[in-house]
């Protein structure tokens, strides 16, 4: 177990993001905005749907010789100068990345997006040990500033107004502002222009590797990435397993479908190959490189359930599609990642006790797989961790008596044609309009937001056996 | 954890796999130097219409594309970027790695400009060099690939390229002839597999940039903003002829 569960329960976490007018119209303007960029990219590239097949089939080529591509490509960063660190465990890779920083001495270290550090809760454990991390992304400097959390992959402060930012850079950086993004963009970027000059440390995630080249690949519209690995003496970027690419041929396909789906760019502003440290002649460029490889529960999915889900790029595109995501945001799932690909995410790295609830998170309609650039099939996989979450006894003991109870009803016709006829007969009190609107004692609970579609006047089964009659008249 | 057991573990997971469906990477190019070079001399066939769309692709992103007809007259395009701003310090890219040399020329004209050194220098050199580039208003580099289909610019890092001339000041001037200019994505696909093949060693660590427009961010209620941390405007300098290159990629 690398996260902290939740404090409260999943209902109560969702009640406060439907109750919070301001999130939900942040959620609802933001994602809408993402769906339509993206819808407009894949429009105007009509080689788009063949290139999201090739990218899967990529991923799932590279996976099924993981242990090469991963060989190849420590071989070829430790050829260029670059170290290679191997954490099996999120515990394991704060100890790496640590040590780097006790070792070189460093006291303060920027950093650019990254889910990967997020998921290890990295930021906690520098400032334990004295080192002071700097987020150096917009969105998630501000977050840092109001110590929160993440609520979208891509997008990690859509649930903050700029009111609350000019709020915050007043309180945190003693700054008085209007609440203009303009502004508050300058000042955010005069504050970390500073510290990305006096940092010892950058540190950052990975959207790739290449293999064949040694080569980290990093995606960014702001230019914090190229800072990161350019400007301070040491760079460390922490990626986990499954991001390898074999070639640089592999690469632009990915590059190709990226930023088309996440935020409807041809390609971000930025895409940065840094290849380790810097060599001789260059100005800038870090004196020392090291990678940091991460299981985190990755390398036992390859042969799980859970194996497609390493095909993510992290992109966002599932999240601002999920009609669930669409209503509660990202920070009521509770954890690191959130949306249908997070609940995913969150079994893999949390086992699958972590998710007994934020399962049954998805009304399972497959826009997910739909918007997914390398096609994941979330819904399959949400469907099967709900049976392991069942199958194991993890699931609430109501939930798993109603599903044995209509489980063992749709195995016997009988007991079925039975229960039909009897509900019939106890329906009849609670039918208003063709519909079940209220439902007595604990049962109202569901009935509460929805109707419940009553027991037909003749089921298909009795249609179907009078059809039966008429044909062989 | 060692490198041997983490990769014992991926083994052992992997031969417990069933079932699993064909795959394969995409096919790299066999000869891609080759290849490269025979595209390289088609393209030079088409570079008019490479660069309108690269045009159109590179002002969608916010970029603001120059034309001059020869190298000469690049000195005059980048001051007269900075004369409009009321700029005054360049840093630029050394001049064998741009293709000519500007700083004389920017100093007549009224810029303090500092080019970079073609060779390796000391420590304390670099941080003064440094210093120069994040007070600097203006950078000049070169190009390696501008890609039109995505009006996006490759530049390669190394000596005399400093990765900081078109990421620090607020003002990036790229210049490139028409032998920097590629199709699309695919192609530059090609020329980074040349690059792997075919680089000196001494090239092949550099840091490589696909700038695709000016910094931006939109995490602030969605609201787009330019120069975030890398430049607010990024202006390319196209040179019709007279522009020689040692092009890196």
């Amino acid at each position: 177990m690398s996260e902290v569960a939740p404090a409260t329960p999943l209902r109560e976490r969702a009640g406060r993001a439907l109750e919070d007018t301001f999130l939900q119209q942040a959620l609802t303007i933001a994602t809408t905005k993402f769906i339509g960029l993206r819808r407009e990219a894949f429009d105007e590239f009509p080689e788009g749907e063949a290139l999201r097949d090739q990218a899967r089939a990529i991923k799932e080529a590279t996976l099924q010789r993981l242990d090469h591509w991963l060989e190849t490509l420590i071989d070829n960063i430790e050829r260029r100068g670059g170290h290679v660190h191997y954490a099996a465990s999120a515990e394991d890779a704060r100890q790496i990345v640590l040590d780097i920083a006790r070792r070189t001495g460093s006291g303060m270290a920027v950093k650019s997006k990254s889910m990967a550090t997020e998921e290890i809760h990295l930021n906690e454990a520098l400032e334990a040990a004295g080192v002071t991390p700097v987020e150096t992304d917009l969105g998630e400097y501000i977050i840092q500033l109001a110590h929160e959390r993440p609520s979208h992959i891509i997008a990690p402060a859509i649930h903050k107004t700029k009111g609350q930012v000019a709020e915050l850079f007043a309180r945190e950086l003693g700054r008085e502002t209007q609440p203009d993004p303009e502004v508050l963009t300058r000042i955010a970027r005069a504050e970390l222009r500073e510290k990305f000059l006096q940092a010892d440390l950058g540190i950052t995630g990975a959207n790739f590797a290449v293999a064949e080249t040694g080569t980290v690949v990093l995606v960014t519209n702001e230019g914090n990435g190229r800072m990161v690995t350019s400007l301070p003496r040491v760079h460390v970027a922490v990626m986990g397993v499954e991001k390898v690419v074999p070639s640089m041929t592999d690469l632009t396909v990915f590059l190709a479908i990226l930023a088309k789906s996440a935020t409807g760019q041809k390609l971000s502003v930025y895409t940065s190959l840094v290849n380790g440290p810097r060599r001789g002649g260059e100005l800038e460029g870090p004196e020392e490189f090291h990678l940091v490889l991460l299981d985190n529960g990755r390398i036992k999915q390859i042969a799980g359930p859970l194996r497609e889900s390493l095909y993510c790029l992290r992109c966002g595109a599932c999240l601002n599609v999920c009609p669930v995501y669409r209503q509660i945001g990202g920070h009521a799932y509770g954890y690191t990642y959130p949306g249908p690909i997070g609940i995913l995410l969150t079994a893999m790295l949390n086992g699958p006790e972590s998710v007994k609830d934020l399962a049954h998170a998805s009304s399972l309609c497959g826009a997910c797989a739909d918007a997914c650039p390398v096609r994941i099939d979330i819904p399959r996989m949400l469907v099967e961790l709900r049976k392991e979450v069942d199958e194991r006894r993890i699931a609430p003991w109501p939930e798993r008596v109603v599903f044995g109870a209509l489980g063992s009803l749709l195995r016997r016709p009988a007991l079925y044609r039975l229960s039909a006829r009897l509900g019939r007969l106890f329906q009849r009190p609670f039918v208003r309009g063709g519909a079940i609107r209220r439902l007595p004692l604990f049962l109202g609970r569901w009935t509460r937001t929805r109707d419940l579609p009553p027991v037909a006047a003749r089921t298909f089964q009795e249609r179907w056996a009078d059809l039966a009659r008429e044909g062989r008249r | 954890m060692t490198r041997a057991e983490f990769l014992a573990r991926i083994r052992g997971e992997m031969g417990k796999t069933r079932g699993l469906f064909e795959a394969s990477p995409a096919s790299r190019p066999a000869r891609p130097r080759e290849r490269l070079d025979l595209l390289r001399r088609e393209l030079a066939e088409r570079w008019r219409e490479n660069l309108e769309r690269f045009a159109r692709e590179f002002e969608r992103v916010g970029g603001v594309l120059h034309r001059v007809g020869e190298a000469r007259e690049v000195p005059n395009a980048i001051a007269r970027i900075a004369g409009e701003r009321q700029m005054k310090s360049v840093v630029a890219w050394h001049g064998d790695a741009l293709g000519l040399d500007v700083a004389e020329s920017l100093g007549a004209r009224g810029l303090a400009t500092s080019a970079a050194p073609g060779l390796e220098v000391s420590a304390t050199e670099r941080g003064q060099r440094r210093a120069l580039a994040a007070a600097a208003d203006l950078g000049v580099t070169g190009v390696d690939l501008a890609i039109a289909e995505t009006g996006t610019l490759v530049v390669v890092s190394g000596a005399g390229r400093p990765r900081s001339a078109s990421l620090l000041p607020a003002c990036h001037v790229a210049v490139f002839g028409r032998e920097a200019l590629v199709e699309s994505l695919r192609q530059a696909g090609l020329a980074l597999e040349a690059w792997h093949e075919g680089a000196p060693p001494e090239w092949r660590g550099a840091s490589i940039n696909f700038i695709t427009g000016p910094s931006r961010t939109a995490d602030i209620e969605l609201t787009l903003t330019r120069g975030v941390h890398g430049p607010k405007e990024v202006h390319a300098v196209f040179v019709e002829q007279g522009l020689t290159v040692a092009r890196r990629v």
